[in-house]
């Protein structure tokens, strides 16, 4: 798989500073299952959370902490395995990380002429939404701008829009200063997974009808 | 073995994975007892700037000393540096208390590792020695511009939301983000010379 889009550095940056919502979360995660080179950026900025975590100056630990802690380790069991996923929620899509399957699954639900949205549930409350959505072939997209952000993974099939052509591991961050007319270019569907905060606002006559059906 | 020259990087991180080594292999106290000494005080000053009272902020860096302890055998140094997996598990630690607080009912802290749980195909600087990466990591801070350094530390403590880090540092809020972008994108091809 080839990526030619990626996350902005900061944003790889904050996903391991671990300071982005679950949603933001979600879909740098996303991104990072299809894409070595991000990975290494983002095990990167852990080095560099790393040495700022050594260069911080110390606070005084309260009295007898130390002890307190020693007389734990004498009742700890050792983890021998890295945790391990639970629940197959989603292993239908392919392309998503891991950990989503053991969230609530929910089924694909239609939402437009060809557009079909399945929702992700995270376990807590979030400002940013996550779904996913499904385009056929030759879909174009209503035309919209964004009140929050846009984060999209693609996870098969393809879009283009005035930035690029985006393809399977490839990441777009819309804001609302992008007028997004986006065309499904691909022969098979399109599967993304959307990260949004704040609404769509969708131009045009056709795009008021629809607001309210596509509002989550 | 333990008293290598404190102000020597290199031999500072090769200790501290020696340390949890010896913590993962022997169960030696005496290893453990330096990961605390150094460690648990910078994770509560570390807690503390990102929010936490002076008791949770204690209690959660000596959590994250106990998860050292028993996590230890789990730590690879071929794949992550020493201080990288140390704050690794403090971030984590971090995400979930503020999720109790919040009283998210199901979170646990394995639920938080399992998010940041990379399914790890091969990385780009796979032949690279995590020492390396280290010390390539230390040279790209330390080429950095303090005014940027300033801002890439701050970006660490969780809610120091961008527009905090303009409060505490006085500038405004774009500059804040250009910053951080300046500063990651100057990391990131300081960085990028492994790929």
């Amino acid at each position: 798989m080839t990526v030619h889009h990626h996350p902005p550095d900061e944003l790889l940056g904050a996903f391991a500073a671990g300071t982005i919502d679950l949603g933001q979360h979600v879909a740098i995660a996303t991104h990072l299952v299809g894409c070595a080179k991000c990975r290494g950026a983002v095990r990167a900025m852990e080095h560099v959370g790393g040495a700022v975590l050594a260069a911080l100056p110390p606070s005084a630990m309260s009295d007898g902490s130390f002890e307190a802690l020693q007389r734990r380790l004498d009742e700890a069991s050792e983890t021998s395995a890295p945790v391990q996923r639970r629940g197959r929620a989603f292993s239908d899509v392919p392309g998503l990380p891991e950990f989503l399957g053991s969230y609530p699954d929910s089924s694909w639900r239609w939402i437009a002429p060809k557009v079909h949205l399945r929702p992700i549930r995270l376990p807590e409350p979030s400002a940013t939404r996550v779904f996913l959505l499904k385009s056929s072939p030759g879909t174009r997209m209503i035309e919209h701008t964004h009140t929050g952000f846009e984060m999209t993974c693609v996870l098969s099939g393809s879009f283009v829009h005035a930035g690029g052509q985006f393809g399977p591991g490839d990441f777009d961050l819309g804001d609302g200063s992008v007028d997004h007319d986006i065309r499904i270019d691909s022969v098979d569907d399109c599967i993304c997974l959307v990260a949004m905060q704040g609404d769509l606002k969708l131009n045009g006559v056709l795009g008021r009808l629809l607001q309210p059906l596509i509002r989550m | 073995m333990l008293n290598e020259t404190p102000d020597n990087e290199t031999s500072d991180a090769a200790r501290w994975a020696r340390l949890i080594e010896a913590v993962a292999i022997r169960r030696d106290r005496e290893a453990f007892a330096a990961l605390f000494r150094h460690f648990a005080p910078r994770i509560k000053t570390l807690m503390q700037r990102s929010g936490a009272s002076e008791q949770l902020a204690d209690e959660l860096a000596q959590e994250a000393l106990f998860l050292v302890w028993s996590k230890a055998s789990l730590f690879d140094p071929k794949s992550a540096g020493a201080a990288a997996w140390i704050f690794t598990i403090a971030r984590n630690l971090r995400i979930d208390a503020l999720r109790r607080q919040k009283r998210i009912p199901a979170s646990d802290t394995s639920e938080t590792e399992l998010e940041f749980q990379r399914d790890e195909g091969p990385l780009p600087d796979a032949g690279v020695a995590t020492s390396q990466i280290e010390a390539r990591v230390r040279d790209a801070l330390s080429l950095l511009p303090d005014e940027q350094m300033r801002v890439v530390e701050l970006s660490f403590f969780h809610e120091t939301a961008h527009a905090e880090i303009a409060r505490a540092l006085d500038i405004p809020l774009g500059t804040v983000k250009s910053r951080l972008r300046l500063a990651m994108a100057r990391l990131r091809n300081l960085l990028d010379d492994f790929s």
